[in-house]
């Protein structure tokens, strides 16, 4: 076995804890995929999945919430257990719903960017309504974008088709996620942290 | 998922994770490249060569994607659906029909590394092919991403308990999301902050040991099959 010779090279403390909430976010986005909800407006069961997106890019900011996607998906990727159904692979990335999962990194940067105005990141969090669910809203339409196109891209259908097949029955449950976001982020128990 | 890494013999277990991961890509690109009848049968009896390499039956390969099969096959429906006559499409429905079958064979190749690569090699893999400080959040970030995952899964199975011990599952669904999702950050956020208390206590390093890695005689037949198919669907 080699062993490194030079001195070893501490990780900046800020560093250190950035990288530590990244990827325990990316674990949590991983374990929301395997919670969901009988939705009472559609069949399609409601996923937290894309809960865990928004809060990486609002408690994190723009770049570490960007980060902290990459690492799900380079973890899903390689064999976490962290897509939707406790999927994972390099496959899923190509496979139906790929486009989805690719756009969560933009996604989480954006809201990000849009919450704190910049790529820096504000402490305390800013907790204003319209800018919270404004954020949620583009990020949303991010997703679905990026999700929309890689399933009619995969599949060889038109983007209509893909819309009806792989988006409309889950779109209504993105406005119970968004408002329990926002409950999320304003909530005391979390300012307390 | 029954389809993390298991200890083995097979001609997969001992290739390296980089050739493995270069194969896995330079399939899927051929799979979309040469998305024809004959293209999709010759890929299919490689994705057989490959789980058979690496001691995975293609059951328990498609047992595992389950949940991927209802867009997979929702997909060809409605592309072969018209408004109007003649109603169904046949030419169309063809189509995406070899398309979402070609997606089934990128996963039956994806599972084959699943089964025989550790994480701690994966890891090592993604260090060395991402160049820098960036590699090494990025290995290290993967790694504990594996290494939380189960905890924070049983925290919010503990969360969901509580709560529907006092009667939360009648709550409305924004609720009972906000709940978990509460909960779920403030136990994450916790766990990181002890978490990089207990790095920094350890001299959490930019430069640490990784495990060895080398590429063996095995691994250029695999090499030369991953160019042959680049150069494939190049053509």
């Amino acid at each position: 076995m080699s062993t490194d010779a030079a001195s070893v090279e501490l990780v900046g403390e800020e560093t250190v804890e950035n990288v530590a909430r990244a990827a325990l976010l990316a674990g949590l986005t991983g374990a929301f995929a395997y919670v969901s909800f009988p939705n009472p407006f559609s069949p399609a069961p409601v996923s937290m999945q894309v809960l865990g997106v928004f809060l990486a890019g609002i408690l994190l900011g723009p770049l570490w919430g960007g980060f902290s996607m990459v690492l799900y998906l380079l973890a899903g990727a390689v064999g976490a257990p962290v897509f939707s159904g406790g999927s994972a692979g390099l496959g899923e990335l190509v496979g139906a719903t790929g486009g989805y999962l690719w756009s969560y990194p933009i996604a989480a940067f954006l809201v990000g960017a849009i919450v704190h105005g910049g790529l820096q990141l504000r402490n305390p969090v800013p907790r204003g309504l319209v800018r919270l669910v404004g954020a949620m809203v583009a990020g949303t339409v991010v997703i679905y974008a990026f999700g929309v196109v890689g399933f009619a891209i995969v599949l060889e259908m038109t983007l209509l088709e893909a819309f009806l097949t792989a988006a409309v029955a889950f779109v209504p449950a993105e406005a119970f996620k968004i408002a329990a976001a926002v409950g999320v982020v304003r909530s005391d128990q979390l300012a307390a942290e | 998922m029954t389809l993390g890494y298991r200890p083995g013999d097979s001609l997969a277990h001992g290739l390296d994770p980089r050739t493995k991961l270069a194969f896995q890509v330079a399939f899927a690109a051929a799979a979309f490249a040469h998305t024809t009848p004959r293209g999709l049968l010759a890929l299919t009896a490689l994705s057989l060569a490959v789980l058979r390499a690496s001691d995975l039956s293609a059951r328990t390969a498609l047992v595992e994607y389950r949940f991927a099969f209802p867009f997979l096959l929702a997909g060809p429906l409605v592309a072969a659906a018209t408004l109007g006559p003649p109603w169904i499409d046949a030419e169309r429905g063809f189509a995406s029909l070899l398309a979402s079958y070609r997606v089934v064979l990128v996963l039956l190749v994806s599972a084959a590394y699943l089964r025989t690569t550790p994480v701690r090699d994966s890891r090592a893999a993604i260090q060395r092919l991402v160049p820098g400080k960036t590699g090494q959040l990025l290995g290290s970030g993967v790694g504990f991403v594996f290494r939380f995952l189960p905890v924070l899964q049983s925290d919010l199975r503990r969360i969901r308990d509580a709560s529907a011990a006092r009667l939360g599952d009648q709550r409305s669904l924004v609720a009972r999301i906000r709940h978990v999702g509460i909960a779920g950050v403030a136990r994450a956020l916790s766990r990181a902050d002890r978490f990089a208390l207990a790095l920094r206590a350890r001299c959490f390093s930019w430069n640490p040991t990784l495990p060895p890695l080398s590429f063996s005689r095995a691994d250029f037949p695999a090499w030369a099959a991953s160019f042959a198919l680049v150069a494939w669907a190049l053509a």
